[in-house]
């Protein structure tokens, strides 16, 4: 049978191994290196907003997109949905607009707190989205799955992709280190914009292409995010 | 970190007279911060050259996004953020040039309880064995003597996931040591 060291071992070894790395001290000329290349651009700096208005900001981005979204688009599906539908569609897109826009400031600002990982509210949103559409819509399919499919998925790209550009000029100041997070952050709020528009004026209200061709779409455009944030780098 | 509260305090206020571009706070900046810094650099499998030369360039991005810093924040924990993005971009550049110049065979990147070339002889290659992830948390709780809620801040993490990656260090550190003890006898 395998011995197992007991904690107090690996504690003292890690606390030698620790007392023999390198001390930190730094020569004269090196302080004087670092000074004299970052004096010539000292100029004073506004300090980024407080975390509360930068939330704000977004979720009022978010907000204000939606509404003029639902406000400019064409109506019909939303006389095809039944009070609970549209309230659980409302309410999941809410809360994933509030744990957003949370996550993108606290992204933007280096030593932030985080509450949350961003795979889990992604999870979360992702298992709320699931349900709603599996427990609340009709499990039929009607007429052409693809014909009738590939237009939303184009529609939802196609907004969300501006979406995306906006709220990263609002990030961009904070987004010195652009990162996958961030990037994957940013789109998925664009996408959770871009619901319920989407499925106001949608025709077919059924679960299997609701989660093909709006759910799906949306997890190809955030995996997307993710990826162009890590190249951005 | 460990020089406590009053340290930070008056951290905050060399950050913000920095801001509003005060050279002599920028002169206390480097002398009381570099320090550290270096440390964990050297710390992270880079030597003491390539530890001087990020402290530079990280330097320099503490410069770039000074605006991102706000008053009501601690100081070590953005210091700590930058200087890890800093780090994690040398690596980054450092396996681009690696894998241009080695065509055959892979340098082993993570540690395995049960590989038998690891010995507890050398504690310093079980550390460097360990997932970087893993190995990041070790040296920012033990050589820069940081709390979990400052690793969780500065690694953009929350303090349960830095636990987590703090256990799984341990266990594994905990079954090579044992292993290894076994062998012995």
């Amino acid at each position: 049978m395998q011995d197992e060291t007991p904690d107090w071992e690996v504690e003292r070894r890690l606390d030698a191994w620790a007392a023999s790395q390198p001390p930190g001290g730094i020569s004269p000329e090196l302080a004087r290196r670092v000074q004299d290349a970052l004096k010539p651009s000292l100029t004073p700096v506004k300090p980024l907003p407080p975390q509360s208005t930068l939330f704000a900001a977004f979720f009022v981005i978010f907000l204000a997109g939606s509404a003029g979204l639902i406000a400019i688009m064409n109506k019909s599906g939303l006389h095809e949905m039944t009070p609970a539908q549209i309230g659980a569609v409302t309410l999941i897109c809410a809360a994933a607009g509030i744990l957003l826009a949370l996550k993108i400031t606290a992204e933007m600002i280096p030593g932030a707190k985080h509450n949350m990982q961003l795979v889990s509210i992604l999870t979360l949103c992702g298992i709320g989205v699931f349900a709603i559409f599996a427990t609340l819509f009709p499990w039929e399919i009607r007429g052409d799955f693809v014909a009738e499919g590939w237009p939303c998925a184009l529609r939802e790209i196609t907004i969300a992709v501006p979406a995306a550009v906006v709220l990263w000029l609002v990030a961009r100041r904070g987004a010195f280190f652009a990162s996958a997070r961030l990037s994957a952050a940013l789109t998925a709020l664009a996408v959770f914009l871009v619901v319920l528009p989407l499925q106001t004026q949608c025709m077919f209200l059924q679960a299997p292409h609701l989660l093909v061709w709006h759910a799906g779409t949306a997890v190809v455009l955030i995996g997307l995010g993710a990826v162009i944030g890590a190249y951005a780098r | 970190m460990g020089d406590g509260q009053a340290d930070d305090l008056e951290l905050r206020k060399l950050m913000t007279r920095y801001q509003r571009a005060d050279p002599s706070a920028l002169d206390e900046l480097v002398r009381a911060v570099s320090p550290p810094l270096l440390r964990y650099f050297s710390s992270s499998r880079f030597d003491r050259n390539e530890a001087e030369d990020l402290l530079q360039n990280c330097w320099l991005r503490i410069h770039r996004s000074r605006d991102t810093y706000r008053a009501s924040e601690p100081v070590m924990p953005w210091m700590y953020a930058v200087a890890r993005h800093t780090r994690l971009d040398a690596y980054r550049k450092r396996r681009r040039l690696a894998a241009r110049e080695v065509l055959v065979g892979a340098v082993p990147e993570v540690l395995q309880a049960d590989n038998p070339d690891v010995h507890a002889d050398n504690f310093e290659s079980m550390i460097s064995g360990l997932p970087d992830a893993q190995r990041e948390v070790l040296i920012m709780l033990k050589v820069s003597g940081m709390s979990l809620e400052e690793i969780a801040r500065a690694t953009a993490s929350t303090v349960g996931a830095v636990k987590q990656k703090a256990r799984r260090a341990y266990a594994t550190l905990r079954q090579v040591l044992g292993k290894d003890s076994g062998n012995a006898r």
